[in-house]
Parts: structure tokens; C-alpha cells; sequence
């Protein structure tokens, strides 16, 4: 999915104006000219300057706002694609509560078996290698995963 | 010399040089893998080198690189599918070379041609790196700020992306530097309150998301699209035949290499880059050009020793100046602060023996790449017969725990994800995501050299080339915008022409 240059200099001069807007509330000190406001509105109005000539650009060279690949309509290949972020959220949002052993599982599971592993390839698969990172990150390198739901039996 | 016997010391220790060996398996293996760079090993591996001391650390880094532009070589000649950009460049010519039968001969040409140009290039970052430091020290704030400047107008110069796309990401990745405490006043910037964003934008998550989550992405597109064929020719004795093509070739090589190391030396440019650059030159000045797409070995041999011979080089401006040659040097500069040694010509003279040990890391990788190199070729088949489907997901986890693992928070993990999907939908509309990283790792530096240089100088621009190292870099950068400017003015009128 590819947005035209004109959209996508739009959406730039906004951000643009938006970093400006947001500087304006830095706080200025007394005899001091170059304070924390000056950098970010230098790289604001570069942005800007690149966005409007993204603008011009897409203008004069007219076309769709929009293009749109093959993949984004074979609904397979879009949840494949969708599921690589929708595999992070879903850690993010369970890893806590879950612990980080079922969590991790769980993630690999669905995604071995929707990438199209087998059932008896999968299982073990993703068995091992949450035990694996578990104990290198978790135990060698002493990185607080969380515990969750199996804390009483750590 | 009392360092350099320090150093030996410290790099033949039996936990190195075992992280040394791993980390090289580590780096054919991603190497070999189409679709995982040797920027994501890289990325991948920093979690894990997280405890170490600074050595192993640092070794693991160059030895995992080194062994994965190689190794990116092999799955070009195979597959015809380069297995990192920096084999892009001579991938079709490597595979028209194995549809004439000659796999073998490519494959040993491309190792023996990747540990000479591999050499190469640390012979020239251990003659210069103390030279320049020795010079750099006497640098004030005007000097970096150029040095900066300069540094990432190379990033965007030499993408060969749109000058504007080029600028676009820099200054997306400067504006998520300052994101944080600001280095002159020390007031809070874009934090929204968050205490997580008061420490900045985390910068090795973002490495990981935007060079691994983003070809996850990618990846998991065509993962169904069935296994690629794999060229089934067998490998004989690789070694034969490589000096048949030495003989004629010498100066090709002794070029690659030059032009490499200079490539890998500039800030901004590495290994893909060089690759590319010798692979035109080898054509435009050979004699029988026209042999060049049908599988003639002196192009590759340009190209094969040029990719290797920038990855050392690339370390000479990130060690003394703590600007970084490429991506890859850009996440050792993120270690090198991890581990407290600052990168700057005053750690040539505190930690000679750290400078030390990695001089001999990188002699030690280039070396046992031969065997290992030989090793990886003999089990290609089976390399890349590796299941993805299992790989990607297995990816995905280590992203996931490698990013949480540097913040201990969840933060690390969703900033994985954000700058994943920033850098997967920049790189979709044709925006490189390189110069944004550079900007990133560069932007403090450049805001606070340029804010003690208003200040000292009270606002007289000129003051900015009043030295005179620091006049130079300054007009060679105003210089390099200036052909920039008068391209892109050149260019207007061929885009326009079509429309």
C-alpha cells in the first residue's frame, strides 16, 4: 500500500506543524538565545520544506493517491502479513499478567501452525524454544521476564 | 606495547574466543538466510552481548558481521537471491556464473576474495585509526559539529535514493533524537509525560524493529509462495582455481579493496554500497566489458573484495570520531556507550588495549573465516533448506525479548513495534530508513556541538570556520549540498518530461 507523494507530503507538513506547535511551549531562559526550542524547529521546517516539495512533486506528476500491491487483496498473504505485528501486540498486551512462558508459547504455536507447520512439528517446536530463550535470557543473562501465571512454580 | 600484549591477553581467553566461534556460526547462518541482513544480526545480537564485558562483546559484533557478507554470497551464486544487500550487486552475475557450471569457482572466489578484501580493510583501519585520533583530540565543538554534518549529508548522498526521501529520513531521525532531556537546558521534549520517553528514544529497539520486525513483514508475505529451487550442482574443492583468477585480476582486487575501505571510511555509506559502486567500476574500466551479466568473474572479484574491505574501515570514523561508517558501526557506537567507552580520540589513549582487541578481533574473524567459510558452503543446501516458517516466528520472539531485555520494560518492546511498522511504511513509499538511524545516533551530538558553537561564537556564523580543520569540513560539506542542489535542479526537468 503506497500513498501518492502528494498525500504523503500532506501528512509530513503536518507533523511538521505539529512539532512546531508542540515547541512552543518550551519554556525560554533569560539571556540565553539557543534554547531547547531552536533544534526541533530547524528540523520542523526542513521536514516542512521536503513535504512541500513532495507535494509539488505529486502535483505535477499527477496519478492515483493511492497504490495499492497485489498482497493487500489476497486476504492469506494479508493476514501474514498482519500477523508479525499482531504476534508483537498480543505479547505486549498478555506477557505480564500470562508470564512470559506461556506467552511465548502461545505466540509461536499460532504462528508455526498459521505459517503452515505441522501439528507434531509445532508443538515440540515451540515448546523447546520458549524453554531455550527462557533460560538463556531469563536465567544466563538475568533478564526479569515476567512470571505471570507461574511464579508459584519458579 | 604493554596494550597490545593486554590485548592478546584479553582476546585469547577461552569465554571469547568461544563467543568469537558462536558468534561467526551465528553470522554464516543469518548471512546465508535470504531476507536476514547482516544489519540484523547485528541488532539481534546486541541484547545478547547486553552482560558481557566490553571484548567479547565487541567481538562477537565483528566477527558476526564479517562471516555474514560472506556468507550473503553463497545463497546469490545458489539461488540467485543475495542473502544480504551487500551481495546484491553481483548476484546475477554470480548465478549466470553457476548456470555455466561454474558454482565451485564462484564460491571459492567469493571466499578467498571476501578474506583478502576483509583484510584489506583492517590493515588500513589499524594504520589510520591512532593517526587520525592523534589529530582528532585537539577537536573543539566546531570541528564535530562539520564532522557530524558531514557524516550524515554522506548518508543521504549516497543512498542513490531521492535527495529529498534521503533528507526526509534524516531529519525524522534527528527529530527522534531529541525526543528526551534536552543536552543545553535540560528540559524534557516530546515526553507527553511519559517517564519512559524522558530517557529518549531507546536506540537499539529501534534498530531491531526497523531492520528485523519491518523484513519479518515482509517476509511473512511470500512465506507460502512455496521453497525456492536450489541449484543442484555439486561443490567440488572450492580452493582450485582461485589462483588461476588472482593471476589476471590482482588489480582488480587491490581496487575493490581501496575503493571499499574509502567507501566504508565515509560516514554514512557501507558495505552494499561499496559493492555496488566497485562492481560499476570494475565494468566501466575493464576490457571486455561486455562479458559483464553473462558470468565473468572480474566483476565479482571487484565486488566480492570491496564489500568485505568496507566493514573495517567503517569502524575508523566510529571509533575516533563516534560517527558511525554505516549501519552496522551505528549499533557499536549504541555498545560502545553501553559498555562506557565512549567512542572519541580520548579512548585511544585510556583503553589502548579495548582499540587493541578489537584490531585483533578483526584479523582473528577474517582469518578463521576460511575455515568456516568452507564449512558454511559445504552445508549451503542444508542452510537454506531451513524451514522459514519456523524461523520468522523465532525471530519474532527473540525481537520481542531482545528489545524488552534493553530497558527491562515493556517500553523496549513497543518501541520495537512502533519503529517496525514506521520503518516498514517509510521504506514502502521509497524512503530509506539508514540515514533516519544515523540521525538518530548522530542527533545529540550534532544539536549540542551546534548549540555550544552559537553560544561560544554569539551567533556569528562564520565563527564555524574559524578554524581552520574546521573551515575545510565545513566547505566540504556546503559543497557536497551544493551538488546535491544542482542535481536535483538537473533532474526536475527528465521527471517532468514524462508527465
Amino acid at each position: 500500500m503506497r500513498l501518492s507523494d502528494t498525500i504523503l507530503g500532506i501528512l509530513l507538513l503536518a507533523l511538521a506543524g505539529w512539532v512546531w506547535w508542540l515547541t512552543t511551549f518550551f519554556p525560554a531562559f533569560p539571556g540565553q538565545d539557543y534554547g531547547p526550542n531552536l533544534f526541533p524547529r530547524i528540523l520542523a521546517a526542513g521536514i516542512g520544506i521536503c513535504a512541500v516539495l513532495l507535494v509539488l512533486r505529486g502535483l505535477r506528476s499527477g496519478g492515483g493517491m493511492m497504490a495499492v500491491d497485489g498482497w493487500v487483496r489476497n486476504p492469506r498473504q494479508l493476514l501474514s502479513f498482519l500477523a508479525i505485528p499482531a504476534g508483537a501486540v498480543f505479547y505486549l498486551l498478555v506477557s505480564e499478567p500470562l508470564g512470559f512462558i506461556p506467552t511465548a508459547f502461545l505466540l509461536l504455536l499460532v504462528l508455526f501452525l498459521w505459517f503452515g507447520t505441522r501439528l507434531v512439528v509445532a508443538l515440540p517446536v515451540a515448546a523447546g524454544m520458549t524453554l531455550l530463550v527462557n533460560w538463556f535470557f531469563g536465567g544466563l543473562m538475568r533478564v526479569p521476564l515476567p512470571r505471570g501465571l507461574l511464579d508459584p512454580f519458579l | 606495547m604493554d596494550a597490545v600484549m593486554q590485548a592478546f591477553a584479553l582476546v585469547f581467553d577461552p569465554f571469547v574466543l568461544g563467543v568469537i566461534a558462536l558468534s561467526a556460526i551465528f553470522g554464516m547462518f543469518v548471512g546465508a538466510m535470504p531476507g536476514l541482513t547482516a544489519t540484523m544480526a547485528t541488532a539481534l545480537l546486541v541484547p545478547v552481548t547486553f552482560f558481557m564485558p566490553p571484548v567479547p562483546a565487541l567481538g562477537a559484533i565483528v566477527t558476526a558481521t564479517a562471516m555474514a557478507i560472506f556468507a550473503g554470497d553463497i545463497p546469490a551464486a545458489m539461488l540467485r537471491m543475495p542473502g544480504t544487500p551487500a551481495s546484491a550487486a553481483y548476484a546475477d552475475e554470480s548465478y549466470a556464473m553457476t548456470q555455466r557450471g561454474q558454482l565451485t569457482l564462484n564460491l571459492g572466489v567469493n571466499l578467498v576474495f571476501s578474506v583478502g578484501g576483509g583484510l584489506v580493510g583492517v590493515a588500513v583501519l589499524i594504520a589510520c585509526a591512532p593517526a587520525l585520533a592523534e589529530v582528532a583530540i585537539n577537536f573543539s565543538s566546531y570541528e564535530y559539529f562539520w564532522l557530524a554534518c558531514l557524516g550524515l549529508t554522506c548518508a543521504v548522498f549516497m543512498t542513490n535514493a531521492d535527495p529529498v526521501k534521503g533528507f526526509l529520513s534524516l531529519f525524522i531521525g534527528l527529530l527522534l533524537a531529541t525526543v528526551g532531556i534536552d543536552p543545553a537546558a535540560g528540559y524534557p521534549r516530546f515526553t507527553f509525560g511519559d517517564v519512559d520517553l524522558m530517557s529518549g528514544i531507546n536506540f537499539i529497539p529501534t534498530m531491531i524493529g526497523m531492520f528485523a520486525v519491518s523484513e519479518l513483514m515482509r517476509g511473512a508475505i511470500s512465506l507460502r509462495g512455496g521453497e525456492a529451487k536450489i541449484v543442484a550442482q555439486q561443490v567440488g574443492n572450492i580452493f582450485r582455481g582461485v589462483g588461476a583468477v588472482f593471476r589476471p585480476y590482482w588489480v582488480n582486487f587491490l581496487r575493490g579493496s581501496a575503493i571499499g575501505t574509502a567507501i566504508g571510511a565515509l560516514p554514512g555509506a557501507g558495505a552494499d554500497i561499496a559493492a555496488w559502486i566497485s562492481y560499476a567500476v570494475s565494468k566501466r574500466f575493464s576490457k571486455e566489458p561486455e562479458k559483464f551479466g553473462t558470468g565473468h568473474v572480474e566483476g565479482i572479484v571487484d565486488s566480492t573484495s570491496a564489500n568485505n574491505s568496507a566493514l573495517g574501515s567503517a569502524w575508523i570514523p566510529a571509533l575516533v570520531f563516534g560517527i558511525p561508517g554505516d549501519s552496522i558501526t551505528a549499533i557499536v557506537i549504541g555498545v560502545l556507550y553501553m559498555k562506557g567507552m565512549n567512542p572519541g580520540p580520548t579512548v585511544f589513549n585510556e583503553n589502548p588495549q579495548l582499540i587493541y582487541s578489537v584490531f585483533l578481533i578483526f584479523l582473528l574473524a577474517n582469518v578463521i573465516m576460511l575455515p568456516l567459510g568452507w564449512a558454511a558452503i559445504k552445508g549451503a543446501r542444508q542452510i537454506l533448506r531451513a524451514p522459514r516458517n519456523i524461523l520468522l516466528p523465532v525471530i519474532l520472539l527473540f525481537c520481542l525479548v531482545g528489545s524488552f531485555a534493553m530497558t527491562n520494560s515493556l517500553y523496549g518492546a513497543s518501541l520495537m513495534l512502533v519503529m517496525g511498522l514506521l520503518g516498514w511504511f517509510l521504506e514502502e513509499h521509497g524512503i530509506p530508513v539508514a540515514p533516519l538511524i544515523l540521525g538518530l545516533v548522530l542527533g545529540e551530538m550534532l544539536e549540542q556541538t551546534f548549540v555550544q558553537s552559537m553560544i561560544k561564537s554569539d551567533g556569528v556564523a562564520l565563527a564555524f570556520f574559524s578554524r581552520p580543520i574546521a573551515g575545510t569540513l565545513g566547505v566540504a560539506t556546503i559543497a557536497i549540498w551544493a551538488v546535491m542542489l544542482l542535481r536535483a535542479l538537473r533532474r526536475r526537468p527528465a521527471v517532468a518530461a514524462p508527465a
